[in-house]
């Protein structure tokens, strides 16, 4: 009964979030903060497979965002290909680069991968920055068209005046439930179950039998095209692309939301995303008052890493409440991990 | 075309000669707790921004303000084991590693905001003037006495760090720790106290490189010790992290094939370079050129 209120309570919760951008009193400023923060969702829920899932650090997320938002952006402009189209076609490429970079490098422990990554991502921006025949380098890619809905029957300007940015955040929305499905679903199927007895102790995992490298490729490749995805989205919606957009910071932006929800929980990854682009928002309304630099705003990211690391080493939602179901080879692969002290990659460093 | 090879390759070697300055930090630490700092480079940062400001706002001359930037760094390498990395040492690999990186970004931005975001110019007047003349000028090749001075401090502190790490009782106990903490705590060795000499070793090497490469470019800014913490990292992982001889090696490598590429292949991926090294090395030979194959220990 408790549940039922409870499911009813979310559905009523989510029309009226839904409704809102309709509402007289809707603001558009809210709006674009709340469709940033559901590109984020994506993000945060498309990093958090390698990282929370797997227990490898993975730097160079923001390498499949920005492939994904050029090769959107790119599509459109030169080909004029649908947004419906380019959707799946950037979270291919997205996936490609994936399995390209990942198979090679997955063999590699914790640190190592974590390198590699950073230094694929730092690549990207090097070719988006000086391969200028494509991609007009650091004067950036300006002119993408927006999404439009084929409705030519209401060509009616006050009517597309009235939606503004509205349908982008219906679309969103949709992206972002679309994801969260997908990666629930993974979360409870086998290849879930693979990748936390990977994360809780990879040796162990190999003698089970688990092609381990395999299993660690796919989880690189899905969390890739789902980073392609939120970055095909991204372009669509700010209509203009550059470099600077996917430098380094943008991965760690969303490694602090996922590390601040607890790594490996879904549910902590959209509060984690909520929470850092209202505050990231919040500050930058503030700073300037204050009579504070911008920078200030990502001291305050460093040293929320550092601190939850040093109080909080599993976030504010640890995985192992990832839902009302239970899980209970998760919980299981949990309470060893405890038990341990075990590390995310296969118990290295702490050779006690 | 022999007098620009050997222009590119003076200049290779001076910044190669840096990057194994700072490359000896990531490796030290690395070979002691197994981490990677990332906030190393940012450490490099603070050395330079620390000098200039020793020697514009207090008035120091060039070569204590160097000294007491070294001091400075060091004491504050220290001061980041302490307050970041020890707590964390039995804790699982990936937080020390995302504490490292929360360090790093939070050092940059705090020097943005100490010193603001613009790059800028060294205090030129504090720099003795004998530093800017040509030294040897053979064959169209200038080498200043600054590019000298460069050579003769970093091959003097790789001198030194070598003895006190092969003929000093504390080197001697670096040396355990990287074989074995457990056992070498066995043996009496007052651990902490061995990592925080590493770190402050590590850090005054960096500061001293970070002087050097803004005196060089005459330029500074807060985001400098982001790209040469990467390159020195790189030429640490292509000379086989955890040694020591290897990090120098590989940091005069990194150096000469950046200045190469950059001349004769295309400076717009000058970074490039350093990145493609990391992948390469790491993909094919993890335990880099002098490197011991015990990476794999995971």
């Amino acid at each position: 009964m408790k549940a039922k209120l409870s499911t009813r309570a979310l559905f009523v919760a989510l029309a009226a979030l839904m409704a809102y951008p309709f509402m007289p009193f809707a603001s558009e400023y809210v709006l674009h903060v709340m469709i940033l923060m559901m590109v984020y969702m994506v993000l945060a829920m498309g990093l958090n497979i390698v990282p929370g899932f797997c227990g490898l650090l993975d730097l160079g997320f923001v390498g499949f965002y920005g492939i994904g938002a050029y090769t959107s952006g790119l599509l459109t402009i030169h080909y004029g290909v649908p947004f419906w189209f380019i959707v799946p076609l950037a979270a291919l490429n997205g996936a490609l680069w994936g399995v390209l970079l990942g198979a090679p490098t997955l063999r590699l422990t914790g640190d190592y991968f974590a390198i590699v990554t950073f230094g694929f991502s730092e690549l990207v921006v090097l070719f988006l920055t000086n391969e200028i025949w494509l991609t007009r380098g650091p004067l950036g890619l300006p002119g993408i068209d927006p999404v439009s809905i084929d409705l030519t029957w209401l060509n009616e300007d006050w009517f597309w005046e009235f939606l503004g940015e509205k349908p982008y955040f219906h679309l969103a929305a949709l992206m972002v439930g679309g994801v969260w499905f997908v990666v629930r679903r993974l979360e409870d199927s086998r290849l879930g179950r693979a990748w936390f007895a990977i994360r809780a102790d990879s040796l162990a995992a190999a003698s089970c039998g688990v092609n381990i490298l395999n299993y660690k490729v796919i989880a690189f490749a899905i969390s890739a095209s789902i980073g392609a995805l939120g970055g095909a989205f991204f372009a669509r919606w700010t209509l203009f692309l550059s470099p600077d957009m996917f430098k380094f910071w943008e991965s760690f932006l969303v490694l602090c939301m996922i590390v601040l929800g607890g790594l490996g929980n879904v549910y902590g990854a959209l509060v984690g995303a909520a929470v850092l682009t209202a505050l990231g928002e919040v500050l930058r309304e503030v700073l300037p008052v204050l009579g504070m630099p911008p920078e200030v705003r990502f001291l305050a990211y460093g040293l929320i890493m550092v601190l939850i690391m040093r109080f909080k080493p599993g976030g504010f939602f640890p995985a192992i409440a990832t839902s009302g179901r239970s899980n209970p080879a998760l919980a299981d692969v949990q309470r060893r991990m405890a038990a341990h002290g075990a590390t995310g990659e296969g118990g290295g460093g702490t050779a006690s | 075309m022999l007098e620009q090879f050997l222009a590119q390759l003076v200049n290779g070697l001076t910044l190669g000669v840096i990057y194994a300055l700072i490359a000896v930090g990531y490796t030290m630490v690395y070979g002691v707790i197994e981490l990677i700092n990332f906030a190393h480079g940012e450490i490099y940062m603070l050395g330079a921004f620390l000098c200039v400001t020793f020697i514009s706002a207090l008035g120091i001359p060039f070569y204590p303000a160097i000294a007491l930037a070294m001091l400075c760094c060091a004491a504050f390498g220290i001061l980041l084991d302490i307050v970041a990395y020890r707590p964390l040492r039995k804790a699982p690999r990936l937080a020390a590693l995302i504490t490292a990186i929360g360090m790093s970004i939070f050092l940059q931005n705090l020097a943005m905001v100490i010193w603001g975001s613009r790059p800028k110019p060294f205090a030129q007047e504090a720099v003795p003037a004998y530093l800017k003349l040509t030294a040897v000028d053979v064959a169209g090749v200038h080498l200043t006495w600054l590019q000298v001075f460069i050579f003769a401090v970093t091959i003097g502190m790789m001198g030194g760090l070598y003895l006190t790490i092969t003929r000093t009782r504390i080197g001697t106990a670096m040396r355990a720790l990287a074989q074995n903490k457990t056992a070498a705590a066995l043996m009496g060795i007052n651990v902490n106290f061995v990592i925080s000499f590493t770190f402050a070793l590590g850090s005054a090497m960096g500061a001293v490189a970070g002087v050097l490469v803004s005196v060089y470019y005459n330029t500074l800014s807060p985001t400098m010790g982001y790209v040469a913490g990467v390159k020195a990292f790189a030429a640490a992982v292509l000379g086989g992290i955890g040694s020591v001889p290897g990090a120098m090696l590989g940091g005069v490598v990194l150096g000469v094939a950046e200045a190469l590429g950059a001349g004769y292949v295309s400076s717009l991926y000058r970074d490039g370079v350093a990145y493609a090294v990391l992948i390469a090395v790491i993909l094919f030979r993890p335990s880099g050129l002098l490197g011991r194959a015990v990476i794999d220990k995971a």
